[in-house]
């Protein structure tokens, strides 16, 4: 199950239809589960892995993935090799991911864009590493073109997430 | 020999590498008897699943196992994924040995080799199955060895990986196998680099076969071709044949057909004769027994038990 956990306030039609794209890529049930508080004296740009940690109140069962949602921007991150801009978080085959819609204002402006993105965090949390292919949603989604691709998974990509998602449910 | 594993002294709680199966960690060294023998055996728990491996211990530097990766390593592979390396093997049999060898015997660079070759042959044309697995693999052990050895999130790992192969606000190159033409001018094209894809009806995602007898005779014709036009722009994809002088007034050649040629048809022994019945499949007809002219027939065989003989009446 994806848990959508809304850090700022969203249009909840907007968020049934992202809702609905979601489950249609992965196939796993999809719903908005609540809204959390951002920790008191975390300031914007937001770090990422540190909100992560953090933040509270969130309830979901243990295959579940809670995907955080929010307006504002998230720091890039230092890294060795360079800076990495920072549209979306998630560790590798863990339960929790978080993606911004900045720099836009709501869901409806950037809808295909975001659940690109939306769907990239949340592959890697089925372990699915970046893709070679720029029509692939685990495309890495720092290059130009990446915004502008459709909500969806390369065959090789696909398959791998529904194994994920079987061996989970079994 | 792999890298680093010339004198590889192992400890409890060392972290090591197995090749093609990614970090693990030492749990333990002891010895065991088996089959009479006692051997030192060296435990490792693999870090991503917890699965253990028991490894003797004279035999953990010729499978290769080595230690993780240190820091400066890591950043020889940054500078190596930076360059501008255009250099793939387009001969699919020399690149899986060469890749194979890379997983298995080649370290951390190795991987970033495997890694770098398969995505500039991908700028190229898509992966087939077995490559894109390949791929996968390779990026997969190589983003947790680098999160090893930088001490940091598998993400981030990537993600440093990835900045360095994709650099942001840049898209990716579009390359051409004229690109990958060696200094010696041999192109050592497969026959799936010349667009023969279609011809032959390749599944996409199939490692293509060696290219016939007759592939690589009209290969070698309009290799010949070729040498003959010097200085023209070279042209993508297969080269136009060459085309053979007819003698005037004769009829054209009729344009080649692929594949096995039809047999050839048995000639009439005899104008007028009657042409061969068609040869019938399956197994003959039995030989029917031969008959008495004028004899009726014979019963048809009745199947199952004969009928029992009766006794000849008056006897008692």
């Amino acid at each position: 199950m994806i848990r959508v956990v809304t850090l700022d306030p969203f249009d909840d039609k907007q968020l049934a239809k992202f809702n609905r794209t979601l489950y249609t890529a992965f196939g796993v049930g999809s719903e908005h589960s609540g809204s959390a508080e951002v920790p008191a004296g975390m300031s914007e740009p937001l770090d990422a892995e540190k909100l992560m940690d953090e933040v509270q109140g969130i309830r979901s069962y243990k295959d579940d993935k809670v995907l955080l949602l929010t307006t504002r921007k998230l720091k890039d991150r230092e890294l060795p090799s360079g800076v990495a801009p920072t549209a979306g978080f998630a560790r590798q085959g863990k339960d929790r991911a978080i993606l911004t819609i900045a720099p836009h204002k709501d869901l409806e402006s950037a809808f295909k864009a975001v659940t690109r993105h939306a769907l990239h965090q949340l592959g890697h949390l089925w372990e699915l590493h970046h893709c070679l292919d720029p029509r692939c949603s685990m495309y890495p989604p720092w290059t130009p073109s990446f915004a502008q691709g459709e909500a969806i998974f390369c065959t090789f990509c696909r398959e791998k997430s529904e194994q994920k998602i079987r061996l989970a449910k079994s | 020999m792999p890298e680093g594993s010339a004198s590889l002294q192992l400890a409890v709680g060392d972290r090591v590498v197995y090749p093609n199966q990614g970090v693990c960690r030492v749990s333990a060294i002891d010895v065991k008897e088996v089959a009479g023998q006692k051997l030192t055996f060296v435990t490792m728990r693999r870090e991503e699943d917890g699965a253990v491996v028991m490894v003797p211990e004279g035999k953990v530097l010729s499978i290769g196992v080595r230690k993780v990766a240190s820091a400066e390593d890591v950043e020889a592979i940054f500078s190596f994924l930076r360059s501008d390396s255009d250099k793939a093997d387009l001969d699919w049999k020399q690149r899986a040995r060469t890749n194979l060898d890379r997983m298995t015997q080649g370290g951390i660079m190795g991987l970033a080799e495997v890694v770098k070759g398969l995505q500039v042959l991908s700028e190229l044309r898509p992966l087939p199955t077995k490559e894109r697995e390949l791929y996968d693999n390779a990026r997969h052990l190589l983003v947790t060895e680098v999160a090893a050895a930088l001490g940091t999130a598998e993400v981030n790992a990537e993600d440093a990986i990835d900045i360095v192969l994709f650099p942001p606000g840049r898209e990716r190159p579009k390359r051409t196998a004229a690109e990958f033409q060696r200094e010696d001018g041999d192109l050592d094209l497969d026959s799936d680099l010349l667009g023969l894809d279609s011809d032959l009806d390749l599944p996409s995602d199939e490692e293509p076969s060696e290219p016939s007898e007759e592939e690589s005779s009209e290969e070698g014709e309009s290799e010949e071709a070729e040498s003959s036009e010097e200085g023209a722009p070279k042209k993508r994809g297969r080269p136009p044949k060459a085309k053979t002088e007819a003698p005037e007034g004769a009829e054209p050649a009729a344009p080649k057909k692929r594949g096995r040629p039809p047999k050839p048809k048995p000639e009439a022994t005899a104008e007028g004769a009657e042409p061969a019945a068609p040869k019938k499949r399956g197994r003959p007809p039995k030989p029917k027994p031969p008959e008495a002219e004028g004899a009726a027939p014979a019963a048809p065989k009745k199947r199952g038990r004969p009928p029992k003989v009766k006794p000849p009446e008056g006897e008692s």
